[in-house]
Order: C-alpha cells, then sequence, then structure tokens
C-alpha cells in the first residue's frame, strides 16, 4: 500500500515536473548577432517590403544548394555577391524561402573625407541597386541585414562547405540554427513627421509697420531605406542639414547686432517627410498664416549637396524667362565664379494633377510661393529613390567641397538681403568672427550619418529632433515643432531591429542514437547487477511472472 | 529536440541510481530509510565543506594555475567528505540490515544527491538549449564514475569503522585504498587545471580509476567476509 501511494506521488511529481520543463524556454546561443530588419509598409494599400519578423530556421548559403529545403531554410547572402536578376527571377516565380539574410561589408569608423576609393563605389552602386530593388517589392518571409563581422564569416564560410560537401542543414542533419524571436510587426498607428522651424527678425525701418520680406531656407531631414535602422541620410539630405544650421549660425551672429540686421526675415525650415512627397512640408506651408505667406519673397530649398562634385543646379518651377528668377540666378552664379563653382538653372513643370512631388520647392509653388531647390543632383527623383539609404554613407559627403558650396549660398543670401548684388564684397571672410566654421558642419555631419531618421519610427520626442530644434533654438528666435500625421497613402510597420541567436545544433538521428545508447547502458546495468546479486534464476523468473513491471526504461 | 537531449543526460546521470537500487538486494530489504539520511549527512557534510572553504581557501586571480597550498587545503577540506561517511555509516542508526547492504545503501543516497546537487542545475539550464555540446553526456558519463568511487568508498569505511575482525595483513592496504579513493577529487582537479587536461581524458581517467578502485575494494570486502555471511 505504501509503495503504491509513493509511486503516485511520484508519478505527480514527474508530471509536474515535465510541463514545468516544457514551459520554459531557454536561448543560451553560441553568439548573438545584431541584425536590421527590412522595412515593411504599404503604399496605397498595397504590401510592400518583408512581411513577416520572426525566424527560425536553419542556414544556407545559397538557392542553388543540392538537398536543402528553402523553404525552411534562411539563406545567407553577402550583399556584394547578390545578382539582382536572378534574385528578381526567384521572387516573381513567388519561390518560397525560410527567410534571407543580407550581409553588409563590414563598416569602417573613419568619419568622412570624400575621397572613398573605387571599392566604396562599387559597394556603393551595388547598395544603391540592391536598396532600390528591395523597396520596390513584396516578401512574404523575414529579410535582414547584417554587418559581416568575423564570426558572421566564419558561419558563413562553414555553412558553405557543408553544403558545398553535399551535407545542407536541415533538421535530420544538424548545423546551423538562425533564429530571431520577435512578435509580428504591428501598424505604427500615428506615424508622426515632426518639422522644426526657426526664426530671424529682420530690421524694420523707423516708424514702418509693414510685413518685412521673408526668405524662407528649408531643408528636409528625414530619410528612407531599405533598413529603417540603417536609413542614416549623409547626403540625403543631412547635407542639407548641415548647410541650413551652419547658415543660421551665421546669420543670427549678423542679426544679434541690430547694426547688422538685414531688412529680410529668415525662416529655417527643417521638415519631414521628403521621401512620402515633402508631405511635412506640405502640411507645414498650410499651416502658414496669411501674413507670412504674402511676405514670402522667396524659399530656398536645399538637397543634396555634399558631393564632391563643383556643378550644382537651381531646379525651378517658374519659367527661366522670369524676371526674379533671373536675378536670383545671377546672384548664384557671380558669387560662384569667384568660388570655382557652377550653377545652372533646370526648369521642371509641376503637374498639379500628379501627386507626385519631385523636389521641396514644388510644394512651395503649389501655394503661389517662389521657390527654388539647390541641389547637386540633376534629374528628379521617382518615389523612394534617392531617399538616404544604406548607400548613402558618410564617406560620400566630402567636407571641403561642401564648405565652398555653403559659402556660396551664404554670400549670394546676403548680398539679396543687404542690397550687394553685383558687388564683390565678401561677408564671411576667413578670420573674421562671421568665418563658416568647417567643423561645426563636420560634427553636424557626423551626427547626422549616425542617426537612422525615417520619419515614422522617430516618433515625437526623438533624441535628433530634440538636438535639432535645441540647436535651431540656440540661434533663431521662436525655434518651435509642429507635429503633423503622415497621410494614409504611406502605412508602415514597426520592429526595425533585432538580435538573431545563432545556434549550432545536433541533428535528431543524433539525439535517436545517443537515446538508444543510454537506453541499452542502462538496461545492460541493471540486468548485470541484478545477475550478479540475485542469481540468473531470480533474473528469469522476473520474465515469467511480471513482464514489464520491474523494468525501468529511461 | 533539446527536451530529448535534456532527457538522455538526465537518464544518463541519474539512471544509474535508480536502477542500482532496483536491481540489487537493496529494494528487497527497504533501505530506502538509510539512502534518505546517507543523503541528508551529505547535505551537512557539502554545507560544512563550503563554509570551511570559504573561511580558508583564497580566491586566486589566475583561474588556469594549479595552486599548491590551495589545492592541498582543498584536499585537506575534502576528507570532510570521509568524516561525513564516517558519520553516516556509524552514528545514524538504521534499521537491521546486514552490513554488505548498509554500505552500499548509504553510498547509493550519498552519490545521489551528489549528482543532483551538483549536475541537475548545469544540465537543466543547459542541456535545454538550442546549442549541442558535449559536455552534458560527459557530466553524466562522470556522475556514474562518482557512484563507484562513492561505493568503494563506503565499502572501505565500513571495512574500517564496523569491521571488528580484520585480517591484519590487510589493514594497511584498506587504508592504503581509502586514502587513494578519498583524494581522488584533489586528483582530478590537478588533472583539469595543472595539466590542463580535455574534459573528455579528465573523465576516461575517473571511469577507468573507479572501476581499478571498486575491483580493489571488492577484493578486500570479500578476503575480509566471515565465513559465516
Amino acid at each position: 500500500m505504501r509503495g503504491w501511494w509513493r509511486q503516485q506521488v511520484m508519478g505527480q511529481a514527474v508530471v509536474v515536473m515535465v510541463v514545468m520543463v516544457m514551459s520554459m524556454v531557454v536561448a543560451d546561443a553560441a553568439a548573438v548577432v545584431d541584425v536590421y530588419r527590412m522595412i515593411q509598409y504599404d503604399l496605397r494599400g498595397a504590401p510592400m517590403g518583408s512581411r513577416r519578423a520572426a525566424l527560425n530556421h536553419h542556414a544556407t548559403s545559397g538557392f542553388d544548394v543540392a538537398g536543402a529545403d528553402l523553404s525552411r531554410a534562411v539563406v545567407i547572402l553577402p550583399v556584394l555577391e547578390v545578382n539582382i536578376s536572378s534574385l528578381n527571377e526567384f521572387v516573381q516565380n513567388k519561390g518560397l524561402l525560410g527567410g534571407l539574410l543580407l550581409l553588409l561589408p563590414q563598416r569602417s569608423h573613419e568619419s568622412g573625407g570624400g575621397e572613398g576609393d573605387d571599392s566604396d563605389e562599387n559597394v556603393g552602386k551595388v547598395l544603391v541597386e540592391l536598396e532600390q530593388w528591395l523597396v520596390h517589392n513584396t516578401f512574404q518571409y523575414p529579410v535582414y541585414f547584417a554587418y559581416e563581422d568575423d564570426y558572421v564569416k566564419s558561419v558563413l564560410q562553414e555553412v558553405s562547405a557543408n553544403d558545398a560537401a553535399g551535407r545542407p542543414a536541415t533538421a535530420t542533419t544538424g548545423g546551423y540554427k538562425l533564429v530571431v524571436s520577435v512578435s509580428e510587426a504591428k501598424k505604427i498607428a500615428t506615424p508622426t513627421l515632426t518639422n522644426i522651424q526657426g526664426w530671424l527678425p529682420g530690421l524694420r525701418a523707423e516708424g514702418d509697420n509693414s510685413m518685412l520680406p521673408t526668405i524662407a531656407i528649408v531643408a528636409s531631414y528625414d530619410t528612407f531605406g531599405a533598413a529603417p535602422a540603417l536609413a542614416t541620410g549623409s547626403d540625403s539630405n543631412g547635407s542639407g542639414v548641415a548647410m541650413l544650421l551652419e547658415l543660421a549660425r551665421l546669420f543670427s551672429r549678423l542679426y544679434a547686432n541690430p547694426n547688422t540686421r538685414g531688412p529680410y526675415n529668415l525662416l529655417f525650415g527643417l521638415t519631414s517627410g521628403g521621401p512620402y512627397n515633402y508631405n511635412g512640408t506640405q502640411n507645414w506651408l498650410r499651416n502658414f498664416d496669411q501674413r507670412l505667406r504674402e511676405s514670402m519673397e522667396y524659399a530656398l530649398c536645399l538637397n543634396s549637396v555634399g558631393s564632391s562634385s563643383d556643378h550644382m543646379w537651381l531646379h525651378v518651377s517658374k519659367p527661366p524667362e522670369n524676371a526674379f528668377i533671373k536675378q536670383i540666378l545671377s546672384e548664384f552664379e557671380n558669387v560662384a565664379e569667384g568660388l570655382d563653382l557652377t550653377v545652372e538653372l533646370k526648369h521642371k513643370k509641376i503637374n498639379i494633377s500628379n501627386s507626385r512631388v519631385a523636389w521641396e520647392h514644388e510644394q512651395f509653388s503649389r501655394q503661389r510661393i517662389t521657390a527654388a531647390t539647390l541641389s547637386q543632383l540633376e534629374e528628379a527623383s521617382e518615389l523612394l529613390q534617392q531617399t538616404g539609404g544604406i548607400a548613402d554613407s558618410r564617406r560620400a559627403v566630402n567636407e571641403t567641397v561642401m564648405m565652398r558650396k555653403i559659402k556660396l549660398v551664404a554670400e549670394s543670401l546676403a548680398r539679396r538681403i543687404y542690397g550687394q548684388q553685383g558687388t564683390q564684397v565678401e561677408v564671411f571672410a576667413a578670420g573674421t568672427n562671421l568665418a563658416l566654421s568647417p567643423a561645426y558642419v563636420r560634427s553636424w555631419l557626423d551626427l547626422l550619418g549616425r542617426t537612422p531618421r525615417v520619419a515614422p519610427f522617430l516618433g515625437k520626442n526623438a533624441p535628433i529632433i530634440t538636438a535639432l530644434h535645441k540647436e535651431l533654438a540656440q540661434y533663431t528666435k521662436d525655434a518651435s515643432l509642429q507635429h503633423e500625421t503622415l497621410d494614409s497613402t504611406f502605412v508602415f510597420y514597426d520592429n526595425t531591429k533585432a538580435q538573431l541567436n545563432v545556434y549550432q545544433v545536433a541533428s535528431v538521428t543524433f539525439d535517436f542514437i545517443v537515446a538508444l545508447a543510454v537506453g541499452s547502458y542502462l538496461i545492460i546495468l541493471f540486468v548485470v547487477l541484478f545477475i550478479t546479486t540475485k542469481g540468473v534464476d531470480d533474473f528469469l523468473g522476473v520474465f515469467r511472472k511480471a513482464p514489464s513491471r520491474k523494468f525501468k526504461s529511461s | 529536440m533539446t527536451f530529448f537531449h535534456f532527457f538522455n543526460c538526465a537518464a544518463l546521470t541519474f539512471g544509474p541510481h535508480a536502477i542500482y537500487y532496483k536491481a540489487t538486494p537493496l529494494s528487497e530489504y527497504d533501505t530506502f530509510n538509510t539512502c534518505i539520511k546517507a543523503a541528508i549527512v551529505y547535505l551537512t557534510t557539502t554545507f560544512l565543506k563550503l563554509v570551511c572553504l570559504a573561511t580558508f581557501v583564497q580566491v586566486s586571480e589566475h583561474d588556469t594555475g594549479f595552486d599548491l597550498p590551495q589545492e592541498l587545503l582543498k584536499g585537506l577540506i575534502g576528507f570532510l567528505d570521509v568524516a561525513g561517511l564516517y558519520y553516516a555509516l556509524t552514528q545514524v542508526s538504521h534499521r537491521s540490515i546486514s552490513q554488505t547492504h548498509k554500505f552500499q545503501a548509504v553510498a547509493l543516497g550519498w552519490a545521489f544527491a551528489d549528482a543532483v546537487l551538483h549536475r541537475l542545475a548545469p544540465l537543466w539550464v543547459g542541456a535545454k538549449g538550442l546549442e549541442f555540446t558535449w559536455e552534458y553526456l560527459l557530466q553524466g558519463v562522470e556522475a556514474n564514475a562518482h557512484l563507484v568511487f562513492t561505493v568503494s568508498l563506503a565499502a572501505l569505511g565500513s571495512l574500517m569503522w564496523l569491521r571488528k575482525n580484520k585480517p591484519s595483513a590487510l589493514v594497511p592496504v584498506i587504508y592504503a585504498s581509502a586514502a587513494v579513493v578519498a583524494s581522488m577529487p584533489s586528483v582530478v582537479s590537478y588533472l583539469r587545471k595543472g595539466l590542463a587536461w580535455d574534459f573528455e581524458k579528465v573523465v576516461s581517467f575517473e571511469l577507468s580509476a573507479s572501476i581499478v578502485m571498486a575491483f580493489v575494494s571488492w577484493r578486500l570486502f570479500s578476503a575480509c567476509q566471515r565465513p559465516s555471511q
């Protein structure tokens, strides 16, 4: 009786233990790698990007590995070895895949200089093409980016070696298993676009109560890329933001003293929503009051001014014959000559019925405000192109040439403000306290080159927004934030960063073999002990009486 | 299949204890209480050992070296094990069971408590993960070797303290073997740290040593058997 009761208790204890054990999941990987998820978004309702986030599959090194089950495998591809056309074929044929892990070349930690060598350029080109293809396609499986450090390289090497030797990793053969345990991505309910503005009031002549004319200097600061956690956009549009901040700093110096304050108001605007047809700019303009709108003489938008090229374009939507446009252009050209830069006019008509807004100045033009965009880019980009993705690295920006371009804009604006058109006066001369500050520009370029700035993922209180706000508040009056919601053409899903656990798993067959070995060992042990202590007769007697009660199996 | 692996390793580590109990006459004579008491004595002994280790032994900065004075001190504290076994064999009152069964039951309880205390937690945490290593299987083999060691030590201990009439020629041999078995932990730690052997080599050494010592103690035990028993 006692024995039976004891067995009951033991049995129940075992069951409880088993249940407890099953409900605890221990993740104790050999290595953990930071991975960055590809963007997931809906464009006008159509699902784009990678639609899944959780990953739990074996690793494989390519699409043509014999014996591998691709629908339960994660393909690891270094980006430089990606063949976009064959990948495209695979995706168009709706091939099933467990997941895709793209390896980016190891990032070096040098800051920009603009003198990247050819390999950098090649990498840049490959990345641009790949990002464009990724962003415009839909993937029903998780896609992640990771940097190729030594550990990842060694894993890939081992996986390739195994695949080449005909032993692809599957559940039955063991190998490397890649696990990302995150929940599925949720929609970002209210993606916020935050515009930051600062105001430098000009000097009104005594007795004059009318509103002074205003010149606006605008740059969009947000980015978009295939991996939102990596879209740091140094040239698009980190360079524009840095230029704007330097201009704000210089003109705030000039305007600090009433003797040198110009008869123009200056409005600095850092807008968000650039990649999404300049949605933020549109909202910002809608909120202008009528007086401000009427006083706006013109708006200069800065977009991608950081390359080493000395040829700049002034994009306008008013026809080139327009007198005002001619004036502005000649102001720029006069200054540019002295700086070994060239500025060329490019005219693009606005099509009101087309919702695509390729340049920021078009949003102003739609509100009947004269505007132009200064850029090193010649052609207008398509939707979600040139938006500062992974390919746009800090090294793409050439600070030296950029300083000359900043001087170009600063001097041209100064000549307009102080009525010095046609003269060769230099306001921001080197060695004075109005000199340009390369260190200032460099520090902002470095910060922006480290900060991913995809607007829906920034939220209202992102550190970069606070930093830009503080900076403008330092140099201008009435620095304020304006929060708007991104229009519903674009819907974004969260989950941008995760940790990848890499496990080396043994195959199921191995576990079975071990179980068999342990089981037979225990049985042999039992038999040996039984026979040596009680004798062979007793042993055989067990079989005759109660066949399986005394046998303990593992 | 990681729970599978956990069950495999657990079976390898704890299975032999259960089988030893069931397969030998121990189960028939209902020596379970003896095992429990021995386990409790083991717990107390380990606790005392830990207190001594914490008080007297210095933690060295370099883990890899084999610091002879410290290791000797640790070995000395290890002899507390022997004292514990002595206590379990002699002082704790058992129901009247024969000599042969008493030492086996004590050894079983002792070794089982040791296996649970030292090996269950690492097994639980480690073997359930996805990552595979040989470590836990080797740990199971080590637990088996330890069981054999404990049985030999208990046999020699019972010979030393419970048996009144021993052939005098064998007495020094008995004490020598007991000393060898008791100092096994120090030897193993020397192999691991001083000579930096791999875990597999250490475990195979333990296994072979345990079989040798078991054989020796078995011969000694049967030599000391009285004809009437």
